[in-house]
């Protein structure tokens, strides 16, 4: 389910790449007051995806001061998308925000047959007139989780349990190392693909075979926090994913790659709600600096002074610095981002392609 | 090499647990007649009420593992209504089963705040120096308690099956419920009582994915391990100890996958995560080459539910 909301947010790669859809010359405006709606894809409390949109509801009411309702637990097809949706269109709600990559098509449908209201699909794919998909620049964040990870790293082998190797994928592990290196130049990461987004079995299997391997932090981007689990259990450390993971384990997460949707969901509901919104037409991709990702940091293992050069990375991808400015290589030596360049979104969404000093299957 | 071997063979049994149990469980029901599909969504149940325990009771894990087990057999309750007293269609019921676990499951998750929610769960017991051994120490003596009582468990059952009174009742209701009947055996008090103990051997199973290997609820955790048990049962031909072996396999396959990942072995990464399917696929093409012309194992009676008196 989890999973082909990711798999999906992977696709949003080609839904941005492509642009499907476009936005229109004139922009929307809505009728009246903002009032919104959040159709969650899993429980407001499963403790990850969806949960990070609960929690940024209750913000968002206290900022622009509305009662924010919700569905939960709505699955990826049409029948079950479209009559919460409509239900709420009726009672008057003109903002719709989604949570799914499995809602792109229905929302692109509901989006035409109510042009007169906004909708917004988090790790979507379509957009349109009224439609706008968004996702977050996780590499920024997980590249953070890397310094804390290689600072506090002893022997300098990082391990990271992955889902499958999608671009969205493999951006934070490429950034994970790209981040470990800026604290320990010899770091290494090891990443297991599980092939599943939610298998806490798969999952403990991945974090126990990279510790015997001699792994002493363990980054992730999994939806459960089984691999933060497991290195507290082993007395290793760990970095987390989705939420702030040491709600699960308070010793060993060092850190952890959040989402903080109320930074960017605010103030694009202030636009829409201002007249005359033109959604992104590539759909949003927010990084730190704008809202979506950023990170929970730093866990007590993690030093003063790494803790302070985490936080001063993080003041620079803020000002501007991009993760992925070359010159970078991949591990078979070939230019992937030349000196001087940074890596394009187009190319960002289909890395298929590691850094050297990634060790994968 | 020696040790990557051993953390392998360490790692092994853990994952070969809940396979074995399920697939015992199944065996149970089927051995009296009862075709049971039902064995994810029980897993399910037994999963999801041993977090509970954990959460809500503060039960201990052995406590916590008998609670998923009961949890298991209540639901079977209403299985066994539907197919051995009102004798629906098993494989339909037994689908059904399946979806009605899962959405129970993530409802009473969700009500409950259980979901990803870690747990304390089993912990290892070295069998003092037997754990220090080269290579198979860690592999058989530095285990959870689950995993040492698998062994007697099956014995237990593998007697009870073949060398009891009540185990050659039981057969016989799989085989042939109408001679059972004639003999006096109560066909649907022995199919009731069969679906019900290997259905809370199946939410065994189940408690022990979330209590003992994951330590953690999440909503559909089992991820099809329930139907991996039903096709062991098939190559194991209904035997306990073949169904022991062939879970074993699995979780040797289970925890090798991510050990040659995390050893930077180049593998085909896709090749590797079918591997366990592949193997289903393969033993059971080789046991129906092996066996063609040979009368089958398979309970003659499974999938039928019985009528009293009716001709056939």
């Amino acid at each position: 389910m989890w999973s082909k909301t990711r798999i999906a947010a992977g696709l949003v790669a080609c839904g941005l790449v492509t642009g499907i859809g476009h936005a229109g010359a004139q922009g929307l405006t809505i009728k009246g007051e903002p009032k919104i709606a959040l159709i969650l894809f899993a429980a407001k409390n499963d403790g990850g995806w969806s949960q990070t949109f609960e929690e940024a509801r209750a913000t968002m009411e206290g900022a622009l001061n509305t009662k924010i309702p919700l569905v939960e637990n709505i699955p990826e097809d049409a029948s079950s998308i479209t009559p919460p949706v409509e239900r709420f269109i009726q009672r008057g709600s003109n903002v719709i925000i989604g949570t799914a990559f499995g809602y792109s098509d229905t929302f692109k449908k509901l989006s035409e047959k109510y042009p007169q209201v906004a909708f917004l699909n988090g790790a979507g794919i379509t957009n349109g007139a009224n439609l706008e998909s968004f996702y977050g620049r996780t590499y920024e964040s997980q590249y953070l989780c890397g310094m804390a990870a290689g600072a506090v790293s002893k022997t300098g082998k990082l391990g990271f349990v992955a889902a499958n190797p999608l671009g969205l994928v493999n951006w934070t592990i490429n950034a994970y190392l790209l981040g470990a290196r800026q604290m320990n130049p010899n770091a290494t990461v090891t990443a297991v693909f599980t092939g599943a987004w939610n298998d806490p079995v798969k999952e403990r299997a991945a974090a126990e075979a990279l510790i015997d391997k001699g792994i002493d932090v363990i980054g992730q981007h999994v939806d459960t926090p089984t691999p933060q689990i497991v290195a507290q259990e082993r007395g290793v450390y760990g970095t987390g994913h989705h939420r702030d993971m040491r709600e699960f384990a308070p010793k060993a997460t060092l850190c952890s790659s959040v989402w903080v949707w109320d930074k960017f969901l605010v103030p694009e509901v202030k636009k829409i709600a201002a007249g005359n919104w033109v959604p992104a037409p590539y759909g949003a991709f927010p990084g730190i600096k704008d809202g979506g990702t950023d990170i929970a940091c730093c866990g007590p293992a993690v030093p003063k002074d790494a803790a302070d050069k985490v936080m001063a990375a993080r003041d620079a991808i803020i000002a501007g610095r991009h993760v992925y400015a070359g010159p970078l290589t991949d591990r078979e030596g070939k230019t992937r981002v030349a000196a001087g360049a940074v890596l394009g979104d187009a190319d960002l969404w289909k890395m298929d392609w590691f850094v050297p000093g990634v060790i994968t299957q | 090499m020696i040790d990557f071997v051993a953390s392998w063979l360490a790692a092994t049994l853990a994952y070969a647990v809940p396979y074995a149990l399920a697939a015992l469980g199944l065996i149970i029901c089927e051995r009296a007649g009862v075709l049971s599909l039902t064995a994810e969504g029980f897993m399910l149940v037994g999963a999801l009420a041993g977090v509970g325990a954990v959460l809500a009771l503060r039960a201990p894990p052995l406590a916590a593992l008998a609670v998923g087990m009961a949890a298991a057999a209540l639901v079977a309750v209403l299985f066994a209504l539907l197919v051995v007293v009102l004798r629906l269609n098993q494989v339909v019921a037994g689908l059904a089963m399946v979806f009605f676990c899962q959405g129970l499951t993530s409802l009473v998750g969700t009500a409950f705040g259980w979901t990803s929610k870690a747990i304390g769960g089993l912990t290892r017991l070295p069998l003092g120096p037997l754990a220090d051994l080269p290579l198979l120490g860690r592999a058989l003596f530095n285990q959870d308690i689950l995993v040492y009582l698998t062994l007697p468990i099956f014995a237990a059952i593998a007697w009870l099956l073949t060398r009891s009174m009540t185990g050659l009742r039981l057969r016989a209701v799989g085989e042939s419920p109408e001679a059972a009947d004639a003999a006096g055996v109560n066909v649907t008090a022995y199919r009731f009582v069969a679906v019900l103990a290997g259905s809370a051997l199946i939410g065994l199973a189940g408690a022990y994915i979330s209590v003992g290997s994951a330590k953690i609820w999440i909503q559909d955790m089992t991820s099809g391990r329930g139907w991996i048990a039903i096709a062991l049962v098939i190559f194991a031909r209904w035997r306990p100890w073949r169904a022991l072996a062939g879970a074993i396999l699995f979780g040797c396959i289970e925890s090798l996958v991510p050990r040659v990942a995390a050893a930077g072995i180049q593998a085909p990464r896709y090749v590797m995560l079918m591997l366990p399917y592949v193997v289903t696929l393969g033993v059971m093409v080789w046991m129906a080459v092996a066996r063609t012309g040979r009368p089958g194992d398979e309970p003659a009676a499974l999938g039928q539910p019985h009528v009293r008196e009716e001709r056939r």
